[in-house]
């Protein structure tokens, strides 16, 4: 809401500076977003009397004028100017060096070898106008040396305030007047709403019936015979123009102005359009259509309140106005009207023909039931005071059902209690009676307050408590701790080992990415999965930004991949980014989907974060690693990893899934080289995935102690030469399973080939530890179950031992 | 006697000073004069030779002789050391070390993180919801009805008439109230939505939602808490202030402003001279809500707040551009 404070001053006086107001609005929760003078084109523009005018001697066209531009003594100032009408003894304005004018910045200048102290300027150079025939000649008595806008009487200041949707009536300078009112501690006034009527009384020329009073509770109307409809003059046209209003005619204009002024939106009729001369307010048919002032036809659906004439329509209710009735220049009878609209049915209306108006943006807010007869009279006696018309006696005002004014309870001690404030019952009072609240005192403690109209978000003793916070100053509530009972705050187990496996990633080297939960539609396309896969759809955005944008993300693949090529693109090559976060997928629990926490990294070029040691890329023994070093975080049992049942984005040759107590947790592997290309990536990317959630189920117990071994290890050694084709782990599980009691662990140590070994052949070194509980083991002992192990592997795996 | 003991530690300084740079020849000129055979306990065997008037003098000259000898020894063996360690070649101090590689949570975890920390301190549970939520969740049940113009607040995006994404973090109140009896103090970090992308805008972003609700908690508690919090994340001296403002879920409501931590409250671009930044919403829990969670407003109050994580975060870091949070750029994330 755009307010002008000149506009403003004649409803309320205030001494508070311009800071001070706007600083009390903002701390009573009406935001002063920005504060601007309104003609800010005429700093350094002062009136000036051009006292004699001499040749230019360079140039015939131009003169110097000889100007005062201080009220009394100073020197002259020299201008050129080339304005035919610039003579000696009139009044205009000068801008001086420094003003900005739309034209450029004003300087002393040279013009043809002449200095010039300054412009004398036209209307349009000043932009205050379309003139531009020559310098503005002002009226002869104006003050010389005064600044321009404050001889015209236009200077002014405005103000931008953040009307939040609960506050319709500060959609008005009444509104605000009554605010600011509240915060000088004086009274709002109220404009004048006496009419001058003439002629026949209204009920003989038209009439007004409701037929739907829930969308309509209330309709006013008065006519206005005879006017002539032509711009409007200056003081009105200034005023509409300084709130941003597009000044139109004296008739619209007013009711623009009256709107601004009550917060009472109200339209105007061609009375002489309107068929059978009366008007019928009633829920639209199904089917019908209605062309409004913006040459748009619509239709506006079933229970759209309607205003009619007595054929058909001639408005939409609180929206907009009809072609077919508008304000022409020929009109010379109006129908206005003011009226209460149901704030739910303009809502519906307004957003189902998306249109939304001055009018239907209070009326969704709630305008005040009980303001449709001043609103009425006063743009009435506007109308005939601009417009030259007759105003018709009475005025019709059509209520179906009273309108009952909201009365509230409020307890002082239970409003002291919620707010923690100390405020006595008599304070609360008057607090509540500064904004034209009528408070009764009923019991000691207890008031009863009838709310003004116009105040239609206020029916709780939790709505008035909110004003007594706001009236008193939130600042002015003490800062209290809450009394409550000591409990330690229940940590969710999954949210801890989460964060603790984020830090186990970035110990590893992984920064952390945040990606959005929507992906482009096209995504999964780009990891190879095609319309055969039994991968589930994604849920798709109705109403997406982008198509981008299009479904949420069924994988975190697309948003690292898409990191991974930018940070490539950027010359960032090195680098490990990994993200844990939710994935969505259909149907399942929750409202929309299922959604789980899914673990992704990506790793890219090399290991060493120096160069001095090494520049090794990273291989599939780095991206396994991370997830066995995740895996034994979590403590599972039973990892494994197995080429099959691959994802489509993993390349088949150099990718893995994983498995966890034989449950299938994830892949990890080389991209796929067509992601790759597809995705515009332009390096090799290693990447893993888990189902973070479910392998937070899979993890292991609390581990118990057991005591620390008292008995040295005894290693031993075993190499075999195997067949390349048999997984290292394969003779590992085996020994694992054989279970022997003295077998502490067993590692792998050595892979080799060569040409000694043969080809398709490797040789495996495998470490023992063996240990007992209870005894130092003897070497003889060690070497019987030792023998007996590799007789058992070799006989197993056909394999050679070296 | 006095001869042979001077005429030792000549025999022995003159070896010393012939030594050279053989260590080992050190050890064995202390094994040939110290030793329990050497030259020294020679003289002290002939000890017993000597007359008994003689004896104590001669005594009292090879103790003498012993602890210059000693003294003698162990110099030069410091001296020697010394030696040693300046011909060693010795380490380049300035080499890199051979550090393992490491990362970086994302400014906004972290931050987040941060927040939750200060309130998990202050009592307060992390619960989490749906980001995918249903109508009556993210807006009914906050006392946002379908034809309000509260909803022209929020940008909503839909999966279907009854579903969104959620616009803020404001229904983990519904569903926490809905699943536990007051008392209640649950702070809900998490992902929101909404249809809005510019300079300041992106169509994700992040809030974390806070609740405290049980018997007498009144708006200065509101206060108290956020002070607390704010003074937390932002240091002791940070000034607040507390504005009215309209949530359709809290009565009364608050904005809350902070001085500006980038001016300290002079006036700057970031704050756009006003001295204060805005940081976050909050407000007493609306009678309303209570109604749909079965709790009766006359027994129990209590507040809520919302706040951007983002916001926080460029506050914290000084970071001046929100895209770059979705970027994911390593030059940007190794920053933190
Ligand atoms: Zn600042």
């Amino acid at each position: 809401m755009l307010i002008s404070l000149n506009w403003l001053s004649d409803y309320v006086d205030c001494s508070l500076s311009t800071e001070s107001i706007a600083e009390g609005l903002t701390m009573a929760g009406l935001e002063v977003e920005a504060i601007s003078v309104r003609h800010p084109q005429l700093k350094n523009v002062v009136t000036a009397r051009i006292e004699a005018v001499e040749p230019h001697p360079n140039a015939d066209r131009l003169k110097i004028c000889l100007v005062r531009a201080h009220a009394r003594g100073g020197e002259l100032l020299r201008i050129v100017c080339g304005a035919p009408n610039a003579r000696a003894g009139v009044v205009a304005p000068l801008a001086l060096p420094g003003a900005e004018l739309s034209g450029g910045v004003v300087r002393e200048a040279k013009v043809r070898g002449e200095v010039s102290g300054g412009m004398l300027c036209s209307r349009k150079e000043l932009g205050l106008g379309e003139d531009h025939g020559g310098i503005w000649i002002l009226s002869a008595e104006t003050a010389v040396g005064v600044a321009l806008d404050e001889a015209l009487g236009i200077r002014d200041v405005l103000m931008e305030i953040g009307i939040t949707p609960n506050r319709g009536d500060c959609l008005s300078f009444m509104g605000i007047a009554r605010e600011v009112a509240a915060l000088c501690k004086t009274a709002a006034r109220y404009p004048a709403s006496a009419v001058e009527e003439s002629g026949p009384p209204i009920d003989s020329l038209t009439s007004v019936t409701i037929e739907d009073a829930q969308g309509c509770p209330r309709y006013g109307a008065r006519l206005i015979c005879g006017v002539k409809v032509g711009p409007s003059p200056d003081w009105l046209k200034d005023r509409v123009e300084a709130v941003g209003v597009r000044s139109i005619n004296n008739i619209v204009d007013v009711t623009n102005y009256v709107m601004m002024e009550l917060g009472q939106p109200l339209h105007a009729f061609d009375f002489n359009r309107l068929r059978e001369k009366r008007i019928v307010v009633r829920t639209a048919r199904a089917g019908e259509r209605f062309t409004t002032l913006d040459s748009v036809e619509r239709e506006p659906g079933e229970g759209t309140v309607m205003i009619c004439d007595g054929v058909g329509p001639v408005a939409i209710g609180g929206v907009m106005g009809g072609l077919n009735s508008e304000i022409a220049p020929d009109t010379c009878d109006v129908l206005l009207e003011s009226a209460y609209f149901n704030p739910v049915s303009i809502r519906r209306t307004s957003r189902a023909l998306g249109l939304k108006t001055e009018a239907s943006y209070r009326f969704e807010r709630g305008t005040d039931p009980d303001g449709v007869p001043r609103a009425l009279d006063r743009a009435a006696e506007l109308m005939r005071r601009v417009g030259g018309g007759r105003v018709a006696a009475g005025r019709i005002d059509v209520l179906p059902h009273p309108i009952a004014a909201s009365e509230v309870e409020l307890r002082c001690e239970r409003v002291n209690r919620l707010l923690g404030t100390s405020l006595a019952c008599d304070e609360m009072k008057e607090y509540l009676e500064s904004i034209e609240m009528r408070v009764e005192k009923t019991a000691p403690g207890l008031l009863r307050v009838r709310v003004p109209g116009f105040r239609s978000d206020i029916t709780r003793e939790v709505d008035l408590a909110e004003e007594l916070a706001r009236l008193s100053g939130y600042d002015r509530i003490p800062v209290t701790s809450p009394l409550a009972s000591v409990h330690a705050a229940d940590c969710d187990p999954r949210q801890m080992v989460r964060a603790r496996a984020k830090e186990l990633l970035i110990g590893a080297g992984f920064f952390e990415v945040i990606n959005y939960s929507f992906i482009a539609s096209d995504a999964l396309g780009k990891l190879r999965y095609s319309d055969t896969d039994t991968v589930p759809a994604p849920i798709r955005v109705k109403n997406p930004l982008s198509d981008e944008q299009g479904v949420m993300r069924t994988t975190l693949m697309p948003g690292l991949l898409d990191n991974a090529r930018h940070n490539i693109d950027h010359r960032s090559e090195n680098f490990k980014i990994f993200e844990l976060s939710k994935v969505f997928l259909p149907a399942g629990q929750g409202p929309g989907a299922e959604e789980i926490q899914h673990l992704a990294g990506i790793m890219a070029g090399n290991r060493s974060p120096l160069a001095l040691y090494g520049e090794a890329e990273v291989d599939f023994a780095d991206v396994k690693g991370v997830v066995e070093q995740i895996c034994a975080f979590l403590r599972t049992e039973e990892l494994r990893f197995r080429a099959e049942s691959l994802p489509p984005w993993l390349e088949p040759s150099a990718s893995a899934s994983v498995y966890v107590s034989g449950q299938r947790v994830g892949e990890l592997g080389s991209v796929h080289r067509d992601v790759l290309q597809a995705c515009d990536v332009k390096r090799p990317l290693l990447a893993f995935r888990l189902d973070f959630d479910g392998l937070l189920d899979l993890r292991g117990p609390v581990p118990l102690y057991r005591g620390v071994p008292k008995f040295p290890p005894v290693p031993r050694d075993l190499a075999l030469i195997a067949e390349e084709r048999i997984p290292v782990e394969e003779p590992l599980e085996f020994i694992r399973s054989l279970k022997e009691p003295l077998v502490e662990s067993v590692e792998i140590f050595d892979i080799f080939k060569s040409e000694q070994i043969g080809a398709g052949k490797k040789s495996i070194g495998y470490r023992f530890t063996y240990r007992a509980a209870d005894r130092s083991l003897t070497d003889e002992e060690v070497n019987t179950v030792h023998g007996q192990l590799i007789a058992k592997v070799t006989a197993r795996f056909g394999v050679s031992l070296r | 006697m006095k001869e042979a003991v001077e005429n030792l530690l000549e025999t022995a300084c003159r070896a010393l000073s012939e030594l050279g740079e053989d260590s080992k020849a050190l050890d064995l000129a202390r094994v040939r004069f110290l030793g329990r055979k050497g030259e020294l306990a020679q003289l002290f065997k002939e000890l017993g030779k000597v007359s008994e008037q003689e004896r104590r003098e001669a005594g009292r000259l090879l103790n003498e002789a012993k602890a210059r000898l000693e003294t003698l020894f162990s110099e030069a063996l410091e001296k020697r050391r010394e030696l040693d360690s300046a011909g060693r070649q010795a380490i380049d101090v300035s080499v890199p070390g051979r550090r393992a590689p490491l990362g970086r949570l994302h400014p906004i975890s972290q931050t987040a993180a941060e927040i939750c920390r200060i309130f998990n301190w202050l009592g307060f549970e992390t619960v989490e919801g749906p980001e995918i939520e249903l109508d009556y969740y993210n807006f009914e049940a906050l006392n946002i009805p379908r034809d309000h113009p509260a909803r022209d607040m929020q940008d909503t995006f839909y999966i279907s008439e009854d579903v969104v994404l959620r616009t803020h973090t404001s229904p983990l109140q519904v569903r926490t109230m809905e699943k536990r009896k007051p008392p209640v103090r649950v702070i809900a970090p998490g992902r929101t939505y909404r249809r809005d992308s510019d300079v300041t805008h992106t169509p994700m972003f992040h809030q974390v939602e806070g609740l405290m609700v049980g018997k007498e908690i009144s708006f200065g508690d509101l206060k108290g808490i956020l002070t607390t919090f704010v003074h937390q994340m932002f240091g002791k001296g940070v000034a607040l202030r507390f504005r009215p403002s309209f949530f359709p879920f809290t009565e009364p409501s608050a904005e809350v402003d902070i001085e500006c931590v980038m001016c300290r409250g002079k006036g700057c671009r970031v704050c756009k001279s006003t001295g204060w930044l805005e940081i976050l919403g909050s407000g007493m829990v609306d009678p309303e809500v209570y109604k749909y969670v079965d709790y009766d407003p006359e027994e129990i109050t209590g507040f809520a707040f919302g706040m951007g994580i983002e916001r926080i975060a460029m506050l914290k870091f000084g970071i001046d551009d929100l895209r770059l949070f979705f970027e994911n750029d390593l030059r940007f994330l190794r920053q933190f």
